[in-house]
């Protein structure tokens, strides 16, 4: 009996492993105009820390709130460990983590209560959990929201994406307004996330930050996915940094007129 | 001039909005007189005896009404006296919103960044304001020239631009109060502060005429030299010095909020309490009600709660008193007595009650619904909602939730005025329906649901214009019950007002049909909500 209920969970893991953590299959969003994002396959297998690199405007927060289920593709489907965003989205975010782009506003709650909010809302949150993060990060959860700085927002969205150990981290440039003392404390936070099983996706601006971090890079130009590497393929290929990489999508005209001033 | 330019183009729907409403208000209101009244002596003089019976029961929102046989006398206190409660209103949420709602998103200090003073932007919003109330109230006398050429007559325009400039200075005079109170509390309270300060300076004009007592106090308040002002009245006249005073106040307003605004920190209030230093916390609020549905969301809002619920008691209390004192000496009088007998039918003060306190309480119960649906609008554009549904919870069980903590919120308030209404009538030893009294009570509650209903459908499909929409909605459906049996609209019409379908509770019981159409409106509503919710991106 015991070795069956170990078969099954064998065979369960397996199916688990073999299940990508994201995959998307030609997914889409079309805003009109050449804006959104077009015919997206994306893989990101599991225990991977995935870079999702563009300029903006690109598609990077298009991309992250399609696999959030907050907005409706076009066309196309996205799926977080088999289960389709827009269909099964209660279940998906279960096992995610999320970091939006902007922090919302919590006005006067203090911290602590828009932690125990969030938290009752999802349940299964541990107290030993909120307790740590905050202390690495020192984030004093008896202030109020509006009293905090733009990093220490940031930190309390670092806590409330965190907090429940989720299977997936989905972050949407997840050190803006962070400094470099905090960074480097995420940092470790991801590290240590990604050791402890989970996956990560995270969009950035911060080439060496992606370098440092991330397993696998993804290089969005107009909304199109124009090259996924893994860094330690590229490190021994020998190719150039990824800065070089990122700005080769670039044509010289697109970096003159970004140079320039209005 | 830049920053008045830039001021205009924020502030841009107030004016088109509140254009539209008092257009709207005086052109209804005198072609309503021609209807009603028509074109003869007497039956205009018929017509001006019933509406100064009415008056006498509207003293504590409208003013005095002079020459009501006449189209301007008419429009004058029908119209132009309850565009003054409207501009207040408006005053009270713009001059807030330009103090401290710009202030919180930060677009104070970008301004004052790029080299503007604190006096000149200050000063450029109050000018702004200016502009656009007199642009609005342009617009009602607009309205009342357009009505009075429907009805084939014509009028003098120098006292129909005499009533409007009056009104525009009175809003004038209610926005620098408003930014001056706004400089000197907290951001969270500069709304709440300015309202009960303008709500207050209203009260001791209108309810002078009831209580005496309050007449030496009616000089400090800028509604009373607005009702000075009666230059559409036969006979009456605009007053020049009230007018000037109304524009003095709002000077002199100004230019202390400037010299504070000078003195205070940005985001900081001027006048700041001590704060007890508390040591840092790393742990989670421990209490078990941010965990329960729906009982958190209560919990979160639980200071506008407290205050909607101790607010409407207070209220209540007072138009108790009010309609005693108001009935009594029409009692005294014997053949009022008997008229008033034979209709209320041995329920006098629950007649009248019902008909002074619910009147108002419907208003009141619009309003708590139409700033339930402006939080669920600011939920959707400042990121909370994708924040909450990126927790595992269905976009359904959010506007259930939202629904349900709305109906018990409606509940504790409308809980809150019946027990005051109750004890109040108990301490003054006057005879009132108490079943009927619980009944009205709890009828408020689907009366807001509708409101509500609307509003989730709003907030699903077009969460920045819900809030305005729902307004508007609110406006045609308070115009539609009053204008519906004075045009002998057809009922199926007049029952798309909710107002209508609550009807008269206290005085003719609960109208059950009005009472299940509310029901259904309420589950349309939010079933059509969820559906819409479902469909659309969110944080898009």
């Amino acid at each position: 009996m015991k070795f069956e209920v170990a078969q099954l969970h064998g065979a369960y893991m397996l199916r688990e492993m073999a299940v990508s953590a994201i995959r998307t299959s030609k997914l889409s969003k079309d805003y009109g105009a050449g804006r959104g994002l077009f015919d997206l396959d994306l893989d990101v297998i599991p225990q991977e820390v995935f870079g999702y690199l563009g300029p903006n405007g690109a598609g990077k927060t298009t991309t992250i709130r399609l696999l959030m289920g907050m907005i409706k593709p076009s066309a196309g489907g996205a799926y977080v460990f088999g289960l389709d965003c827009n269909r099964d989205y209660v279940e998906v975010k279960r096992r995610v983590g999320y970091l939006p782009g902007d922090m919302p506003q919590f006005g006067s709650l203090r911290g602590k209560e828009v932690v125990a909010y969030l938290g009752g809302m999802r349940g299964g949150v541990d107290p030993k959990s909120v307790h740590g993060i905050a202390e690495r990060f020192d984030l004093d959860l008896n202030r109020r929201f509006r009293e905090y700085s733009s990093g220490n927002k940031r930190k309390l969205g670092i806590l409330l994406a965190f907090m429940h150990k989720p299977d997936l981290l989905i972050l949407d440039e997840p050190t803006n307004g962070l400094d470099p003392l905090n960074q480097q404390e995420f940092y470790e936070l991801l590290r240590e996330a990604r050791d402890g099983g989970a996956s990560v996706f995270l969009s950035s601006h911060v080439l060496s930050e992606v370098e440092h971090v991330c397993d696998t890079v993804g290089i969005l130009r107009d909304g199109k996915l124009v090259r996924v590497a893994r860094l330690d393929d590229l490190r021994a290929a020998g190719e150039t940094s990824l800065e070089e990489i990122f700005l080769s999508y670039y044509s010289d005209t697109d970096r003159e007129q970004k140079a320039l001033p209005e | 001039m830049t920053a008045i330019r830039f001021g205009l183009r924020l502030g841009r729907w107030g004016p088109l909005g509140f254009s539209f409403l008092t257009f709207a208000s005086s052109l209804i209101q005198a072609v309503g007189f021609y209807q009603i009244a028509g074109h003869t002596a007497a039956s205009r003089a018929a017509f001006a005896q019933s509406m100064s019976q009415l008056a006498a029961q509207l003293t504590f929102i409208l003013p005095p009404p002079a020459g009501l046989s006449t189209v301007g006398g008419y429009v004058e206190w029908r119209a132009f006296g309850g565009l003054a409660i409207l501009f207040g209103v408006w005053a009270l949420v713009s001059g807030s919103g330009a103090t401290r709602g710009d202030e919180e998103r930060g677009l104070v200090e970008a301004v004052l960044a790029s080299g503007v003073t604190r006096s000149r932007w200050l000063a450029s919003r109050v000018i702004g304001y200016a502009a656009m109330a007199l642009i609005a109230a342009l617009a009602g006398g607009l309205g009342l020239v357009a009505g009075v050429a429907v009805g084939g007559e014509s009028i003098n325009l120098g006292p129909v631009v005499e009533i409007c400039v009056a009104l525009a200075a009175l809003g004038l005079s209610c926005y620098s109060l408003t930014v001056l109170i706004a400089q000197v509390v907290g951001a969270r309270v500069a709304t709440a502060a300015a309202g009960v300060v303008l709500l207050a300076l209203f009260l001791v004009n209108r309810l002078s005429q009831t209580f005496t007592w309050l007449a030496a106090w009616r000089w400090i308040s800028p509604f009373h030299y607005y009702e000075l002002n009666q230059p559409l009245a036969p006979g009456g006249a605009f007053d020049a010095r009230a007018t000037l005073t109304m524009l003095g106040i709002a000077t002199v307003g100004a230019a202390v909020a400037a010299v504070a605004f000078e003195w205070r920190d940005l985001g900081a209030p001027l006048v700041r309490w001590p704060s007890r230093r508390s040591p840092a916390g790393y742990e989670a609020s421990r209490s078990p009600l941010w965990r329960i549905p729906v009982v958190r969301g209560l919990y979160e809002r639980r200071a506008g709660l407290a205050t909607w619920a101790v607010a409407l008691a207070a209220l209540a209390v007072l138009f108790v008193y009010l309609t005693k004192t108001v009935l009594q000496p029409l009692l005294s009088i014997p053949t009022l007595s008997q008229f008033f007998g034979a209709h209320a039918g041995g329920q006098l003060f629950t007649t009248f009650l019902g008909y002074i306190w619910l009147t108002f309480a419907q208003l009141l119960f619009a309003a708590f619904a139409i700033t339930q649906v402006a939080r669920w609008s600011a939920e959707d554009s400042d990121g909370r909602l994708e924040v909450i549904l990126s927790t595992p919870r269905s976009r359904a069980s959010v506007v259930v939730e939202r629904a349900v903590a709305l109906t018990l919120g409606a509940l504790l308030v409308a809980t809150a005025s019946g027990l005051a209404v109750g004890l109040a009538a108990h301490n003054q030893a006057v005879d009132i329906n108490r079943e009927r009294l619980a009944e009205g009570t709890l009828l408020l509650v689907p009366f807001a649901l509708v409101f509500a209903a609307a509003g989730a459908v709003l907030a699903a499909w077009n969460p920045r214009a819900a809030v305005g929409l729902l307004g508007g909605l609110a406006f045609a459906s308070y115009l539609l019950d009053e204008l519906g049996p004075l045009f002998k609209w057809p009922t199926w019409v007049q029952d798309l007002s909710a107002f209508k379908l609550f009807g008269t509770p206290l005085s003719s019981g609960v109208d059950r049909g009005g009472l299940a159409i509310m029901i259904v409106i309420i589950l349309v509503g939010f079933g059509a909500s969820i559906l819409l919710m479902e469909r659309r991106d969110v944080g898009a």
